[in-house]
């Protein structure tokens, strides 16, 4: 694969990792537990959907530094982040139980 | 005067963000229309719709353009009051030629300085500018105006008010109370992470504009903060502390003998004529050095200094694309032998905060993705500050309504203007940059009056449509310009087609993406002003029927 082509697969992961984990992070809260699943998951699983979130934001800038220049990456990483809550925000708002998708056991 | 904190940060972020918010809204726009701006004059200037190239070769393209500059008649006469007796004519001195250019620069653009005999500064030079197609030397039209990074990228820092910075300082004191209003939103905000997915478009209208508002700014917060912060430190040595230039001017210049000393870089001429070795070579030194240093890249800057003196010397500087930090690793080299006489150090530490700031704000870098992400943020931005006007309106309407009260109007009308005005006044350039003939003197001056005349109609129109909001209902001026928006927007798509023959499906399918990708934001805009517009008739109508069902009611 090509250095430019490794470079696009590696944001692309890093895009989709910092979408799953706000989503994730948001599926942690009670009132957007609510909107999704219509029941809030008990205290463990959401514990759980909240490290799930975290880890997936740190593999967000993992990825990210994989792919650019550090300088450069940090700032992807960032845009990347609010990108991701906006988006996740957004699916609450207006088709909240797409986000089950991300969480299939619950 | 405040019964707390919280209430004291309330007012400050209420009044300052109110009466700030409607330069901070140009700033955000026009600033998101700049990360493209190179795109938008491929856009605007048709004849210039080719591939980005790199620095040419100096003897081959360079010399001769370079050779064929001179300065304006226009640039003569402003020089002429900061001149001891006679103005010369002709200017055969050349301090310095340089050439820029980014890896989205189809065309270069070369800047020539002269000195001047008689200046009452020994110091000024005066100024030639061209502008050269790279792959043969041929000068382009320089009076054609690039909107895109002559128009919309003053606009976002300038507000282009030249008259003695004005709009530097209006905007740099707008983004410092920026940084103010953003600490006391956060402040204010009961709930930070409670709510930071939170956004409720089904309730009341207060809660939701306010939902919108803190979304969009604690969202993208890091991006407000620091394209706030960086833009003060971009200008700050030069506009907003110019100490350099005014109480230590002395010590200035003192220190820029020393630093010719110490750098080897003659500081002045020798007066002894001399030759120009191979330009080229030195540029391909300076790449070998670079690829040696695992750097390897394009030239972005290249410079002569003292052209035709024994003092005379080259610098080359990289072009930065592949780092956010805005350095140029410069080489430099005796013109007239072309032996190297420096290697720029590699920056302190400071030195490389500073360039990591700046770097992050002017945006040199290659990286399309992180650019479309600056794009969404100065958008967010906008919404941010658009949806605080709509709820300073919200919340007093009604009160100001029963107190007989004009303010809720007169907000409401200008945050009009303000959001979709801009908007119209920014598609009406675009719309008159095609609509205009392609010969027609001064065309640049055409297209800025379109902007400005296209903007103070939509204010007009928002006032003379704002007397719903004396009465506590909603001003139809929002959905009208919301329309025109759309017709505007789908106007500049097919008008560029016309005039041009580059319709949209054909630039994509060459994938000529400047033309393309603007195009095709145009047309995304168009719908969303139409689904907007249709979103507030529904709106207005259910008002309406609500407002007779309480008349019927009260019958």
């Amino acid at each position: 694969m090509s250095e430019a082509a490794l470079a696009t697969c590696l944001l692309l992961a890093a895009w989709l990792a910092s979408v799953a984990g706000m989503g994730w992070l948001a599926g942690s809260m009670p009132v957007h537990a609510q909107q999704v699943w219509g029941r809030t998951p008990s205290s463990a699983m959401a514990r759980l959907l909240r490290w799930l979130g975290a880890a997936s934001i740190v593999a967000a800038l993992a990825l990210c530094l994989g792919a650019d220049h550090a300088s450069m990456a940090v700032l992807v990483w960032v845009m990347a982040s609010t990108g991701a809550a906006l988006l996740v925000a957004f699916t609450l708002a207006w088709r909240p139980r797409w986000l089950r998708v991300l969480a299939p056991w619950v | 005067m405040f019964s707390s904190f919280r209430q004291a940060m309330a007012w400050l972020h209420t009044w300052f963000g109110l009466v700030l918010g409607f330069v901070l809204m140009a700033a955000f726009f026009f600033g998101a229309l700049s990360v493209f701006d190179r795109e938008i004059d491929r856009w605007t200037v048709p004849t210039t719709r080719i591939a980005p190239q790199p620095m040419p070769s100096f003897e081959q393209v360079l010399r001769p353009a370079f050779e064929r500059m001179h300065p304006t008649p226009a640039a003569i006469d402003a020089m002429r009051p900061r001149v001891d007796g006679a103005m010369p004519q002709h200017f055969d001195t050349v301090v310095n030629w340089s050439a820029y250019t980014t890896h989205r620069d189809p065309v270069l653009e070369l800047y020539a300085g002269y000195e001047v005999p008689n200046a009452k500064d020994p110091e000024e030079a005066i100024w030639a500018y061209g502008t050269i197609d790279p792959r043969n030397g041929k000068a382009l039209s320089d009076d054609q105006l690039k909107i895109g990074s002559g128009f919309f990228y003053p606009m976002h820092y300038s507000l282009t008010l030249d008259w003695k910075n004005l709009g530097i300082w209006i905007v740099g004191f707008s983004a410092l109370m920026m940084l103010a209003a953003l600490v006391s939103g956060v402040i204010m905000h009961r709930k930070l992470f409670r709510e930071f997915f939170t956004f409720r478009p089904g309730k009341a209208r207060l809660r939701s504009v306010l939902d919108l508002h803190n979304l969009t700014g604690v969202v993208a917060l890091p991006f407000h903060f620091f394209f706030a912060f960086t833009g003060l430190v971009i200008f700050a040595s030069t506009y907003y502390f110019p100490v350099g230039q005014t109480q230590l001017h002395g010590l200035h210049e003192l220190h820029e003998q020393v630093e010719a000393q110490e750098t080897g870089l003659p500081h002045d001429r020798a007066g002894v004529p001399a030759g120009l070795a191979s330009v080229d070579a030195m540029v391909a030194e300076a790449q070998r050095r670079w690829a040696a240093d695992g750097k390897a890249g394009d030239v972005g800057f290249l410079m002569m200094q003292h052209v035709g003196d024994a003092n005379g010397y080259v610098s080359v500087y990289r072009a930065g694309t592949d780092r956010i930090a805005l350095v140029g690793d410069g080489i430099h080299f005796k013109a007239s032998t072309g032996e190297l006489i420096r290697v720029d150090p590699p920056a302190t530490p400071t030195g490389r905060v500073s360039e990591f700031l700046t770097g992050l704000h002017l945006q040199h870098f290659r990286h399309w993705l992180l650019r479309w992400f600056y794009m969404l943020g100065g958008l967010a931005g906008a919404v941010c500050i658009a949806t605080g006007f709509v709820f300073f309106v919200e919340k007093r309407k009604r009160q100001h309504a029963q107190r007989g009260s004009q303010g809720a109007r007169i907000v409401d009308a200008l945050a009009v203007t303000t959001v979709t005005g801009m908007l119209l006044a920014t598609l009406g350039i675009l719309v008159a940059n095609r609509l205009l003939p392609e010969n027609l003197p001064a065309r640049g001056d055409w297209e800025r009056y379109a902007f400005w005349c296209i903007w103070a109609l939509a204010l007009l129109h928002a006032a003379w449509r704002s007397a719903p909001v004396a009465q506590g209902r909603a001003n139809p001026a929002w959905r009208e310009q919301c329309i025109a928006i759309a017709t505007l927007a789908l106007a500049a798509v097919v008008l560029n087609g016309i005039t041009t023959g580059d319709y949209v499906w054909r630039t994509i399918a060459t994938g000529y993406w400047p033309v393309a990708g603007i195009d095709l934001f145009l047309l995304c805009s168009a719908a969303v002003a139409c689904l907007t517009a249709r979103a507030l008739k529904r709106r207005a109508s259910a008002a309406q029927s609500r407002i007779a069902d309480m008349g019927m009611a009260r019958v």
